[in-house]
């Protein structure tokens, strides 16, 4: 039972990241053989660009909230990405039947908690340094996931 | 982490060092807090983090700054640490092999400095990362394809110089470089080939210098800090063809090395072949626990079970075949052909064309991703992983040989096996995963006891690792042994020679300076 909740988590994963639906396509809709048999699992959503930030001062960074954390978590943490499978499995395990996967859509997360997953690590995510992230940017992007009280 | 100092530095002048360095670089660029020393440690060291301490970190923005940061450290004897952008997950992070080093983190530098579609090239910065260099690929729509390991997170530059693999044509990483600026221990800044010559348009072209050359001494190496270097990349092919192939007994990989190798050598196949074990497939599908809940390892009929169940075979192999149309219509054949000969199982085949979409774990289509570090939620708790990496000439019969000795070995500390072999031409590298729950102490003793007897067995049967981590930098090099460790003599007086003080990356790779000789064997795992 766990192990179907699991599997579900995952394939639920690739369905919740779906923001278009251009890529649900079959590979080899044009000619060539083989492809994803049909009733397969849902395809895997494309690579997600991240957000690109120029900031000259990483110290005084004049970004937004939203693109910096694009950039700067966007490795593991948008559509698809390591972080945001793992995170849907945990609250699917949890019993959670509506999970959240994508941080930028929770609404539970405050500034402070961001901060501390960030600097302390959690789970599988490692303390993050600030060369990754410095501590002006980690504000602006703990505000900006910060929507819960 | 509290502070731990460098061997003979005193606190005195390691607050001078500090300030010195703060002067250089701006303060805030010098971290040295007990959360940063937390930052920089070795999330996956198999035991305690503090045997790997690092005193702090400093991380200049330009080349000059590196030239003052090293300037510094000779002044003050602070012993640094050179990591590009720290993700050498597994082999360290970027945690120092010396406690007390400074690790000097280069992941500001994340300038493009060249991007030429024209011949296939870049020059680059050591921070920036496989991440950054595709999004720029992508945005500048340029017809190049990049050649990404398993964790694209990290740096181009840092995991081809610790000779990081991945899978295209253009897999074998530390080849692609070409021509390297480097900051010396004394702080001499050099351009290596052709850059030798001021303005030199052949610099990252020509692999090769006019005298000696130089260029891969600083790789996996503590000779100098590596700037920028030039890094060739593959022309975007108008097609590609992926040929998959579930291979059902653990066995079979002999003959299946047997059939790609002369594929490889003989140019049907020009990428790195990349062949996981069962395991591969599964640890992204959920956690241990769902699949069998006692500690030890899977015993051989549940595997069995599961391979039924997920219909996997033991092996996967996954070949890719890179150009024109016809031509991969054509290899694909000849390819087909060879494994007709050993299995009735059709390959299946997957197409890709030249602006067809590429999904985010195409790692062989060179989209870099994370997604395979999910591996470290398998076997649950603070996951973390080892790789035991011997290199092993790619015949079925020493890949056999390697594969029941190591999996016996494996086998009798009761650890699941979970391997791979990739051909990257004459040779595999057989890396042999090893997870494990941190917390979980007498799991990470009996990862440590295993990984002794791999290194040992290996050696004795003449093989090594091509890379280990910081803990066995040590014994791994005391494995190449020939007329009593002559290279590696000869390599600690090239070091004396050009970093008198032993200022940079003491030990990496077993490379110790005379100024800290006396910790060679310590801080091992």
């Amino acid at each position: 039972m766990k192990r179907a909740l699991v599997l579900s988590a995952l394939a639920l994963t690739a369905v919740l990241s779906l923001s278009a639906c251009d890529w649900l396509k079959p590979k080899n809709a044009e000619g060539g053989a083989g492809g994803a048999p049909a009733g397969g699992p849902p395809p895997l959503p494309p690579y997600q660009m991240r957000a690109q930030v120029n900031d000259a001062d990483r110290l005084n960074p004049t970004s937004d909230g939203g693109a910096l954390f694009s950039n700067h978590c966007g490795a593991c943490h948008l559509a698809a990405g390591m972080g945001t499978n793992l995170l849907t499995a945990r609250q699917v395990a949890a019993g959670n039947k509506q999970p959240v996967g994508l941080l930028a859509d929770r609404k539970d997360l405050t500034a402070d908690y961001v901060k501390a997953v960030v600097r302390n690590g959690k789970g599988a995510m490692p303390r993050q340094t600030r060369v990754d992230i410095t501590d002006a940017e980690l504000d602006k992007v703990a505000a900006y996931l910060g929507k819960g009280k | 982490m509290k502070l731990t100092l460098p061997p003979g530095l005193s606190p005195q002048n390691f607050d001078a060092a500090v300030k010195a360095l703060q002067g250089a670089v701006g303060a805030d660029w010098v971290m040295t807090s007990d959360a940063d020393r937390d930052a920089y440690a070795d999330i996956y060291a198999p035991g305690p983090e503090d045997v790997w301490p690092a005193s702090g970190a400093v991380a200049p923005h330009t080349v000059e700054e590196i030239q003052a940061v090293v300037k510094i450290a000779n002044q003050y004897k602070l012993p640094l640490w050179t990591v590009a952008r720290g993700k050498n997950l597994g082999y360290g992070t970027s945690a120092p092999r010396m406690p007390g080093c400074m690790v000097l983190d280069l992941g500001r530098m994340k300038t493009i400095h060249t991007l030429d579609a024209e011949l296939g090239y870049c020059v680059i910065e050591p921070g920036v990362g496989f991440i950054d260099l595709y999004e720029e690929i992508q945005r500048r729509k340029l017809p190049l394809m990049m050649s990404v390991p398993g964790n694209g997170w990290g740096s181009v530059l840092g995991n081809a110089l610790d000779h990081g693999i991945g899978y295209t044509p253009y897999g074998l990483h530390a080849k692609n470089l070409c021509g390297f600026e480097v900051v010396l221990g004394n702080g001499d800044l050099v351009r290596t080939g052709l850059g030798a010559m001021e303005n030199n348009h052949a610099w990252n072209l020509f692999p090769f210098g006019y005298g000696p050359t130089w260029d891969l001494m600083f790789s996996q190496s503590n000779l100098g800090v590596v700037t920028k270097a030039g890094m060739w990349i593959m022309p975007e092919p108008e097609t590609s063809l992926e040929l998959n192939l579930d291979i059902p007994e653990a066995e079979d990989i002999g003959w299946v090395i047997d059939t790609l190798t002369p594929l490889k050598l003989g140019g049907i196949i020009d990428q790195s072949i990349f062949i996981p074990s069962w395991l591969g497939k599964m640890v992204i599908k959920g956690q241990r626990k769902d699949f069998w809940d006692k500690p030890g390892a899977i015993p051989e009929w549940r595997v069995k079970e599961l391979l039924k169940q997920y219909k996997l075979g033991y092996w996967k192999v996954q070949i890719r075949v890179y150009g024109d149309e016809n031509v991969n219509k054509a290899k694909a054949e000849v390819i087909k052909a060879a494994f007709r000969k050993h299995i009735a199982t059709p390959m299946e085949e997957v197409w890709w064309r030249r602006g067809d979409p590429t999904n985010v774990m195409d790692t062989t289509l060179g989209v870099p991703s994370a997604i395979p570090l999910q591996m470290g939620d398998w076997v649950g708790g603070r996951a973390a992983h080892l790789g035991f990496s011997p290199v092993i000439p790619a015949t079925g019969q020493q890949v056999l040989g390697q594969l029941k000795r190591s999996r016996k070995i494996i086998s009798d500390h009761d650890v699941d096996f979970y391997a791979s072999f990739t051909i990257g031409g004459r040779f595999c590298n057989n890396v042999n995963m090893l997870m494990y729950d941190r917390d979980n102490q007498a799991q990470v003793d009996n990862m440590k006891k295993l990984f002794n007897a791999l290194i040992a067995d290996a050696k004795a049967n003449g093989y090594g690792e091509y890379r280990t981590h910081l803990g066995w930098m040590d014994p791994v090099m005391e494995t190449y042994d020939f007329q009593n460790n002559a290279l590696r003599r000869m390599t600690e007086k090239v070091k004396d020679a050009l970093d008198p003080n032993g200022i940079l990356s003491p030990g990496k790779q077993g490379i110790w300076p005379t100024a800290y000789a006396s910790q060679r064997g310590k801080a091992l795992a």
